[in-house]
């Protein structure tokens, strides 16, 4: 029965708008599997193999203008960055890799949460190539209704999910748990850590860039604080599995559920918006010290929490 | 034309010196922080700007300057950092968890409750305190009647630098000479020697980040007159107290303060000499380059001057 | 018990997904997309009232076509997809013919993308980037002036009155920057005043001594800033501190136009002049009195995006009014007839160099003389004399 779980759930998913659920409704299904999609790339590098990115988003903004600029200068329809996305983010990806995944643990954090704002000042600075701050902005979306926008988002995101769990499963998995547990121990077992990690990195870029291709081509407007920007995206992108559960196949899609429902609700209520980041981190600090593993990862302490299972199990 | 390049190149030195002095001081309670308990703290910026209000409130409720409310808001932030050490830092380090790197995705929640805390009690217009002699500045033509060119000494400036050196040959003797400062340095270098030793270990991390947030909360108090205030500024900050740390040596004062007067006349240079716009990318590369050059710092340059003779 | 908690929220949340509002038939529900948190706040908070006072007073008349106008507000955090978000809900669920508001310029192109595809009117207030109505948009009008025209109060007041032979131009990294710093450009070479210097900086940034130092060092007739209220500040003080001194310190709007300016620059601002696209002192109908009331209701004056805010419900009242039905096509027709004069000012919406349904309007110089904001240019706007030629920071003191 588990195993054919992912189907059952990616079949699920796809009669999701025959349903009749209206735009709005439809948005926000969009945003969490697109977040789902962007927590499982961030899961690979962070979760699985250890190095804790705090600068996804510049991933996801190089992605996102490799689509607007194939629009905007190349007059291409912008559906084509998100194949031209992968070359781009994956050159990229190497060469920012190249210089940081030397660093260890938190220095490779920060070097990491650093490259994220780079490469925003970056796009605000390159004007003549990014537009500047004035942005990119598509004037004619591909549809006006979702239904599309949802089934592509839903095949990237069950590919990345079978794409993860097949990597995981594979040697090379092995090698990611390997360097997270004890990178120097799995160095002197003749593991090439340095491959491996540029590897991670870099599968993990393409992922985050393809959903920021995506984002340009739904949202039709991006610009350098949006797509870039480092509480929005990066610390979003690593809320989302710290909450759903790092290094676990469920927990992002958990995670991107609650942190986008919780968004929306949030919002939606007057007098409670203006507490949305405070709110946010309070979870985050909960999380961090009661279920550090995420729901995913402590199920059996929330089971245990809320009375599922006896104490003594 | 000559004497134009020197008023340049001068003014552009002297801002970036003063500009270093509290920098360094910002960096220095990172870098004690890191040094000792090899933590990082992503909420550095907004211990700063908890100061900033406090100094803030101090001078519109009470008219204090905000040059004394240094010392009400540093013990405050003493405190402040010791209830977060203890309350919130020490559980997480005890967890049991997949990620090492628990501790700073903590920090960077703490950041956030403290950022939107402060929207929300005091929405996010920016505040400063005007104090009467926030444009004052010394004048060389006022010393030197016929000099060829004109430099300006910023008053509220000079003063941050005056008491950023002083707070830092205050904080070196305290680390040197005292007990306690020198039972941090133990804790810094090596853990368990110091805890067969006799250090209180738990103790000394408490008061370290305590120490910490004084100091940075030192730093806003000082910043206040010559900047101004709103909610979000600790991000920008925290970056450079990074750089800074990185740039001087986890642990080492005299290499946050040669760190700060690095990057601050590093940056009023690139702002004259090539563009302001750049300045993150600058700190960024700084960052990366002494992270993979020169891990140790300024102070590793210093140790192996005195080692070598 | 947390179970039953949980549920709760999923109701909450399930139900206002599939919400529909229930109109009575003598209302007409207006809901308003603006930032009321986030760093734009104050300028969504200013607008809000605004709307309220607006309409408050068209109710007390009447009402439009005998209905109540009943307004509601969305908060968009200045977000772009927050606020399409908003506008997607209120065109497809709540069946609202037409939107008004948002602030920020990349919120207003989101929305601008939005009411476009649906066909839905969309009315903007207070956002500036010239791009919004140059996309050949046929639903989206603007009554407030595009940054390229930003100066041109300032530009006419210099050609008259400065004559300035060279100018340095400081601006922040944004768009609102970046534009209003290209246009000063090329107005300042159309009016043959050389640019000594053009610099962009980060905002937000503590030190700008070092690029003031090289603008000091270049000796310009005026400096021209565009910058948000903290900069613009800093900047002058700064200025002050180095002594630079030029013919004029010129800013573009924004920081330069409002209180905070004064209140945080202190002595520094003194006979600074700056674009602005409306002041309390203006001679149009209701500007004065709407000013006031403001005033007394919340203790200081409003800025133009308060005024402009104020105004567009009058737009939309009048397109209410003339259109033959309320469907969203019907409104757009009345909407691109509008030719009135607000307490904001005259609102046409013309096709013109490049823009579609733009309103033009003239922009006007104010100079702070003795802590407070006077209106100097266009002189028939005047509410006092120039300062010109300002004193040295040394003679000042």
């Amino acid at each position: 029965m588990k195993r054919f779980l992912p189907l059952f759930a990616l079949a699920l998913c796809s009669v999701l708008p025959v349903v009749g659920l209206n735009s709005y409704a439809m948005h926000i299904a969009i945003l969490v599997i697109m977040w789902a999609t962007i927590g499982m790339a961030w899961n690979l590098l962070g979760g699985y193999c250890g190095q804790v990115s705090f600068g996804h988003a510049a991933y996801f903004g190089v992605g996102a203008y490799t689509a607007g600029i194939f629009y905007s200068k190349l007059g291409l329809s912008p559906w084509w960055g998100i194949p031209a996305s992968i070359a781009v983010v994956l050159l990229f990806s190497f060469l920012l890799g190249f210089v940081v995944l030397r660093l260890r643990g938190p220095f490779f954090a920060l070097a990491t949460l650093a490259s994220g704002e780079v490469m925003r000042v970056t796009a605000e600075n390159l004007d003549g190539f990014t537009g500047g701050s004035l942005g990119i902005m598509i004037q004619e979306r591909t549809w006006v209704g979702k239904t599309w926008y949802y089934y592509i988002i839903l095949l990237i995101a069950a590919v990345t999910f079978f794409l993860v769990r097949k990597l995981m499963q594979s040697k090379l998995g092995y090698y990611f748990l390997a360097i997270r547990e004890d990178q120097d121990a799995a160095e002197s077992l003749g593991i090439n850590t340095t491959l491996y990690k540029t590897i991670a990195l870099c599968l993990s870029g393409i992922l985050t860039g393809i959903a920021g291709a995506f984002y340009t081509n739904y949202m039709g407007y991006i610009d350098p604080n949006v797509v870039f920007a480092l509480h929005d995206i990066s610390i979003i992108a690593i809320m989302i599995v710290m909450v759903g559960g790092a290094a676990t196949y469920w927990g992002p899609f958990v995670g991107a559920l609650i942190m986008v429902l919780l968004a929306e609700i949030i919002r939606s209520v007057p007098g409670l918006g203006a507490a949305h980041q405070t709110l946010f981190g309070i979870l985050l600090i909960v999380i961090i010290i009661f279920l550090p593993n995420g729901i995913v990862g402590d199920s059996k302490k929330l089971k245990r929490l809320f009375g599922f299972q006896r104490a003594s199990s | 034309m000559y004497v134009i390049r020197l008023e340049v190149f001068l003014q552009t030195l002297i801002s970036g010196l003063l500009l270093g002095g509290l920098y360094g001081l910002i960096g220095l309670g990172m870098t004690l922080i890191m040094g000792v308990m090899k933590i990082i703290n992503l909420a550095h910026g907004e211990l700063m700007m908890v100061a900033m209000y406090i100094a803030y409130w101090l001078f519109v409720l009470f008219h204090i300057d905000p040059y004394l409310s240094v010392f009400i808001a540093a013990p405050l932030l003493f405190i402040l950092g010791v209830a977060i050490q203890k309350y919130l830092v020490n559980p997480v380090l005890k967890v049991e968890s997949i990620l090492p790197e628990n501790q700073v995705i903590l920090t960077v929640g703490i950041g956030m409750v403290l950022a939107n805390l402060a929207t929300i009690f005091f929405t996010s217009d920016y505040r400063s305190t005007p104090v009467s002699y926030a444009t004052n500045a010394f004048y060389l033509s006022d010393f030197w009647k016929d000099s060829p060119i004109e430099l300006s000494l910023s008053v509220p400036w000079a003063v941050s630098f005056v008491f950023a050196v002083v707070i830092t040959i205050i904080l070196w003797f305290f680390l040197s000479k005292t007990d306690t400062g020198k039972s941090i340095r133990a804790t810094a270098q090596d853990l368990d020697a110091a805890i067969l030793m006799g250090v209180n270990v738990k103790r000394m991390r408490v008061v370290t980040f305590g120490l910490g947030s004084a100091l940075v909360g030192t730093a806003g108090c000082l910043l206040i007159p010559i900047y101004y205030l709103y909610p979000s500024l600790g991000g920008q900050f925290t970056l450079i107290a990074f750089v800074i740390t990185i740039l001087g040596g986890l642990g080492s004062t005299v290499g946050a303060i040669l760190g700060g007067l690095i990057l601050g006349v590093f940056e009023s240079m690139t702002s004259t000499y090539l563009s302001m716009g750049w300045a993150p990318v600058g700190r960024f590369v700084i960052f990366v380059a002494c992270l993979m050059f020169l891990p140790g710092g300024v102070a590793s340059l210093l140790r192996k001057k005195r080692v070598g003779k | 018990m947390m179970r039953r908690l949980s549920a709760a929220m999923v109701a909450f949340f399930v139900g206002s997904l599939f919400s529909v509002s229930l109109m009575a038939a003598d209302t007409f529900e207006l809901v308003i997309p603006l930032p009321l948190t986030g760093k734009q706040a104050k300028f969504g908070e200013m607008m809000k009232r605004s709307y309220e006072m607006a309409a408050e007073e068209i109710n007390a008349k009447g009402g439009i076509k005998k209905k109540k106008l009943v307004l509601g507000f969305e908060d968009s955090s200045a977000k772009p997809e927050t606020a399409r978000a908003i506008v997607e809900k209120l065109i497809d669920v709540k069946k609202q013919p037409i939107i008004v508001g948002e602030y920020t310029s990349a919120c207003a192109k989101a929305v601008a993308a939005v009411a476009e595809e649906r066909k839905t009117p969309y009315l903007v207030v207070a956002s500036a980037d010239d791009n919004i109505t140059q996309q050949n948009y046929k639903y989206v009008f603007r009554q407030n002036a595009v940054n390229d025209h930003y100066g041109d109060g300032v530009v006419s007041f210099l050609k008259a009155v400065v004559k300035p032979t060279t100018i340095a131009i400081l601006y922040e990294s944004s768009a609102f920057g970046t534009s209003g710093a290209d246009a000063m450009v090329k107005d300042a070479e159309k009016a043959g005043t050389k640019i000594v210097l053009k610099e962009k900086y980060e905002a937000g940034s503590v030190d700008f001594k070092p690029l003031l130092t090289k603008v000091k060092a270049t000796r310009p007739d005026v400096i021209y800033m565009v910058s948000y209220v903290m900069d613009a500040s800093l900047l002058m003080k700064q200025i002050k501190e180095l002594r630079i001194d030029a013919k004029l310190f010129a800013g573009g709007a924004a920081g330069f136009a409002i209180p905070e300016f004064i209140d945080n620059a202190k002595d520094a601002a003194e006979y600074v002049i700056s674009a602005t696209l409306w002041t309390p002192q203006l001679k149009y109908p209701g500007a004065q009195e709407y000013a006031e009331r403001y005033r007394k209701k919340y203790g200081e004056y409003p800025s133009y995006h308060g005024a402009s805010a104020y105004s567009a419900l009058f737009v939309v009242k009048s397109a209410l009014e003339k259109a033959k039905d309320w469907t969203p096509e019907k409104i757009r027709d009345a909407l691109k007839v509008t030719d009135m004069t607000t307490a904001f000012g005259p609102i046409k919406f013309e096709n013109k160099e490049g823009y579609q349904n733009q309103n033009f309007m003239e922009t006007l110089v104010i100079q702070v003389q003795k802590g407070q904001f006077e209106t100097i240019w266009p002189l028939n706007h005047a509410s006092k004399k120039y300062v010109f030629p300002i004193p040295t920071w040394r003679e000042r003191r």
